[in-house]
């Protein structure tokens, strides 16, 4: 201020100025930093907003995961429940007949009877139930398909049960008949009752039938896995014969097909699809009888798709009666060569 | 050889100790996060402006597999991806692409890196099992402040062969209480041409990369930091492949306490949460040759826990680190078929694989004297893995369990020495690795450097290695000279097989192979360092390394690199930089036909660069230009998938400011 003093009219004036200026300039330098560190933690709020959301964009993926269960129930629906197909009345029982879904299919069908007398309740003195499906051909002769004709009880649940393979659907002009017989104290009914057999929408409940070498005909169906995984999945079929009709024979249709044993199903799994090069999977095995009758193997699937189920199918004696060996040949961008005996199943 | 921290940052050792020694009151955090004015150092010899790839590959100890010019697979010791740990300041991230093109490097920029670590073998278990080794990027880490300080740089470039362009920015704010680091790059290249001029094709990439951190101090000596790193890569091509990246990814987060204690035995506490999050999709659409249209989406997702404590009482040093981590890894393969009403085909080449890995390492070093110390160190740790759809590696391997648990030990020791000029150290070393998703639970994942379907085996057994180190080096004032060498012994060496079973699901595969256990696969590595001052002026490095791994009946290992140098000659006067470099590679005698080799040959590169600094108040810059392949040599290296050629002369430019 000394300085300033010495100066005679404009020092009061300078020094004020002067002050000021420095007061204002350390303010403002004060409010520059307040202004930066407000900048900074607006900034840092402005980030750690952005960083929410960009959190948020990536917790939510550019592309949906697939949702693999959703998408096998999509394909395949899986039917578990035995419902009501049809209820036939005989003599005053009535026959409540169930299959998976309440519907007859195409191809191997497990029924279940439970027969309820007039008063309602479950008839337990049953000692045989016979189960005959029946179709009629256009030129009226009656004909029938592999069938279990003496149906089993099974005491616990108190039902009946047998399977049918249904070799065509209602739709192809067969009319489709169950003829029922039920002995009861030594008594026997008989009834019979028009059934409808649908299309099986399930391609891995297919059945194929086809002569064999023997010139015998067979049916080979699907039993299971209904649905299909991308793992290994035990593989079920039921193989039938057709045995030529014995003029003599009065029941003759009782016996028309029987279940062949001791045969081999050879089995070759392969992916159809040109762009899939004649893909295949490892471990499979062929199918062989179980004790129940059914032939039983195992099938990997290496990825969801349509597949061909490539057989060869061998006698008890290990002869060829029917297939093809298919070439093995990774061949990318041709459709895959099937066997002569090949089922096509899709999941 | 436990602290044998290769590296790149010896040199950054002896800033941080200096920082140290010039520490005052505001004190040790600065200590602790002073590899933060590492940042320097993010360059080669050759270039001041590089990509994380280009950075790595100037250590002696890495080596690269190359699919194109994006997200090369570093491989340590000559050993991949699995066989490392991959970290980012400790924090376990995996890639979410099945073929390796997404190692973690490739979601970080130079501009958020501080230094990197590099742990050779037994070393490098700090932060988890392994067998080659560790690699850590450090990210960049300001330290606290006495008065409010801005710094900051900024890079640009462009380089002409494959166009490419390059910005990167980063900005850092700090005080006595506070701390930001911010950064932002973004690189775009075209197709680059190999030494012939014909434009390989699908090689261009794009990548943006942002990082912020925050670091607040809780207390004279606590700090919180919270970091964040978004990077996404689109639109990158792969030459090698038959396909390309349509997008890729990840998002790097973490929470960190640090606590210093004054007194004690104690001297820090480091603890820090991390989540992180990869996604890549890839994408053949580009590829009209292709039979078959595929999707191929991937995601990974890693929570993990790391806590560190620094010991130190007298002449004993010692660290303790707690990791914990669980990574979900999911990678789906569709096919669509040739008639698109067909159904498609769906697997999954990663059935959600669960990893979760808790372990404790520990690291102790005694001082014995002024000259020569001795490290001991070990870690033990739990690997359990869960396949959510075990069913399909039971397809392969029947009866597969679900769930495996595995320990993990590993111990380490070495013993350094060092006398007047020269310094000695040995060490040796006894670890288990578990298999990685891939190798225990990968489902037909196609590798097209072989052309196989790859399986994975969930009962492969622990990888487990033996190893030898050793190292001796000479210094006087103006000449240096470095051997180091290591030998490893690895029992169960997991490796693909070709397999008589099942057939190949990609339509460019010939076979299927699985994974399997060798008894036996031994890997040597050496290399020798010298460097001298001609003059004040001029200075001369070289390097030369030579590995070689062969499996229990003496064939050859896959991806093991032949002989080969590198030599440099840098002139500095004043602001002005030269430096002019030749690297060789030796004919690749050792390769692996099984693994689709081939007899890769020699090949030489020189390149050369000048640069010039300036300084404008209050900014530093540096300018470069430089050609690299100056004789446009036509070549592929030992490890370049489907010997797609590299790059031919290339100018490159780059403007580097700081302040």
């Amino acid at each position: 201020m000394h300085a300033f003093a010495r100066l005679p009219v404009f020092t009061p004036y300078l020094a004020k100025r002067l002050h000021r200026y420095l007061f204002k300039s350390v303010l403002s330098f004060r409010c520059n930093v307040n202004y930066f560190l407000r900048r900074i933690f607006s900034t840092m709020k402005g980030t750690l907003c952005c960083m929410l959301a960009i959190c948020l964009a990536i917790a939510s993926c550019t592309k949906d995961k697939t949702d693999y269960e959703a998408e096998l129930d999509d394909s395949v629906i899986e039917h578990v429940e035995f419902q009501e197909a049809v209820t036939i009345s005989s003599e005053g029982y009535n026959i409540r007949v169930e299959a998976l879904n309440g519907t007859f299919y195409k191809g191997y069908n497990e029924v279940r009877l439970q027969v309820t007398n007039a008063s309602g309740s479950v008839e337990h003195d049953i000692s045989a139930v016979t189960f005959l499906p029946i179709n009629m051909a256009s030129d009226g002769r009656e004909n029938t398909c592999p069938h279990q004709h003496t149906l089993l009880y099974h005491a616990e649940q108190d039902y009946f049960s047998g399977y049918a393979v249904f070799t065509e659907t209602s739709e192809n002009v067969h009319v489709w008949e169950l003829q029922i017989s039920l002995t009861v104290a030594g008594k026997t009914s008989t009834a019979r009752q028009a059934i409808t057999v649908r299309p099986q929408v399930n391609k891995n409940l297919s059945m194929t039938s086809f002569v064999g070498n023997d010139n015998a005909q067979y049916v080979i169906a699907l039993v299971g896995p209904q649905k299909p995984t991308v793992s290994e999945n035990e593989l079920l079929a039921g193989i039938y014969k057709y045995n030529e009709p014995n003029a003599a024979s009065a029941n003759r249709l009782e016996f028309a097909y029987t279940p062949v044993n001791g045969y081999t199903l050879q089995l070759d799994p392969r992916m159809p699809e040109p762009s899939m090069g004649n893909h295949s999977s490892p471990n499979n095995k062929d199918l062989l009888q179980q004790a129940n009758g059914l032939y039983r193997g195992i099938v990997n699937y290496t990825m969801t798709g349509n597949w061909t189920l490539n057989f060869i199918m061998l006698n008890d004696k290990g002869q060829i009666i029917k297939g093809t060996v298919v070439p093995g040949d990774f061949t990318p961008g041709v459709v895959g060569v099937k066997s002569a005996l090949h089922i096509d199943i899709l999941f | 050889m436990l602290m044998k921290r290769l590296t790149l940052s010896s040199l950054l050792l002896l800033i941080c100790i200096k920082a140290v020694a010039q520490t005052d009151s505001t004190t040790h955090i600065e200590a602790v996060t002073v590899r933060g004015k590492a940042k320097k150092k993010m360059e080669t010899d050759m270039k001041i402006s590089v990509s994380v790839d280009e950075f790595l590959a100037s250590s002696e100890s890495i080596s690269f597999i190359k699919r194109g010019a994006y997200a090369w697979e570093p491989l340590l010791n000559n050993m991949g991806m699995e066989r490392s740990n991959l970290t980012i300041d400790g924090m376990h991230i995996f890639g979410a692409c099945t073929d390796k093109m997404d190692p973690i490097t490739s979601y970080l920029e130079v501009n958020n890196l501080a230094t990197v670590d590099i742990a050779s073998g037994q070393s490098g278990n700090m932060h988890g099992a392994t067998v080659g080794g560790s690699i850590d990027l450090k990210r960049r880490n300001t330290a606290f402040a006495e008065r409010p300080t801005w710094s900051g740089a900024y890079q640009t470039g462009f380089e002409f062969n494959n166009k490419q362009v390059f910005n990167l920015g980063n900005v850092s704010f700090a005080d006595q209480r506070f701390v930001f680091d911010g950064s932002a790059s973004f690189r775009k290249a075209g197709n680059y041409s190999d030494g012939l001029g014909n434009e390989v094709r699908h090689s261009q990439y794009t990548k943006l990369n942002s990082a912020v951190g925050m670091a607040y101090k809780t207390g004279r000596l606590s700090s919180v930091r919270v970091d964040a790193i978004f990077d996404q890569a689109k639109d990158v091509g792969f030459p090698a492949l038959p396909m390309d990246l349509w997008l890729s990814r990840a998002l790097i987060t973490s929470a960190a306490y640090k606590q210093l204690f004054d007194d004690g035995i104690v001297k820090a506490w480091d603890s820090k949460v991390y989540y992180n999050a990869v996604e890549h999709y890839m994408d053949d659409t580009t590829r009209p040759e292709n039979l078959v249209h595929m999707d191929m989406p991937g995601w990974s997702t890693t929570y993990g826990l790391l806590s560190n404590l620094q010991l130190q009482r007298g002449r004993y040093s010692s660290e303790v680190q707690l990791n914990i981590y669980d990574n979900v890894s999911i990678a789906e393969m569709r096919m669509y078929p040739q008639d698109r009403s067909n159904r498609t085909m769906f697997a999954y080449s990663w059935p959600w694989v669960t990893t979760r890995y808790a372990g404790l390492s520990l690291d102790n070093n005694w001082a014995l004297s002024d000259k020569s110390q001795v490290n001991l160190g070990g870690s033990l740790g739990l690997h359990y893995n869960r396949s959510k759809y075990v069913e399909f590696n039971r397809i392969f391997h029947p009866g597969a369990p679900q769930e495996k648990t595995r320990a993990l030990p590993s111990i380490h020791a070495s013993y350094q020495l060092q006398l007047n000029h020269i310094h000695f150290s040995a060490g040796t070393g006894y670890g288990h690795r578990a298999p990685s998703v891939s190798e225990g639970y990968g489902y037909y994942i196609y590798n097209s450097f072989d052309r196989y379907d790859y399986i994975g085996n969930p009962d492969l057994n622990n990888e487990v290695s033996y190893e030898v180190n050793a190292s001796v080096g000479y210094r006087k004032e103006k000449f240096g000279i470095d051997v180091k060498a290591n030998y490893f012994h690895i029992d169960q060496y997991i490796i693909g097989r070709i397999l008589s079973l099942g057939s190949p699901m990609n339509y460019q595969s010939v076979g299927v192979k699985g994974y399997t256990s060798l008894d036996y696969a031994t890997l040597f590595n050496v290399s020798i360092k010298g460097d001298y001052h001609l003059s004040h002026n001029v200075h001369w490095n070289a390097l030369l390394t030579y590995a070689r791994g062969q499996d229990d009946r003496g064939g050859n290992l896959p991806f093991i690199r032949p002989l080969s140098y590198q030599t440099a000659l840098h002139y500095s006067r004043k602001k002005l930089g030269i430096q002019t470099s030749l690297n060789r590679d030796f004919a690749q005698a050792h390769f692996s036909p099984e693994f689709g080799e081939d007899r890769t040959a020699a090949y030489t590169i020189w390149n050369v660069s000048a640069d010039y600094r300036f300084a404008f108040k209050p900014c530093t810059a540096t300018i470069q230009v430089g050609v690299e392949n100056i004789g446009n040599t036509y070549y592929s290296t030992y490890a370049d998938w489907g010997n797609i050629p590299r790059m031919g002369r290339n100018i490159f430019t780059s403007l580097k400011v700081n302040f």
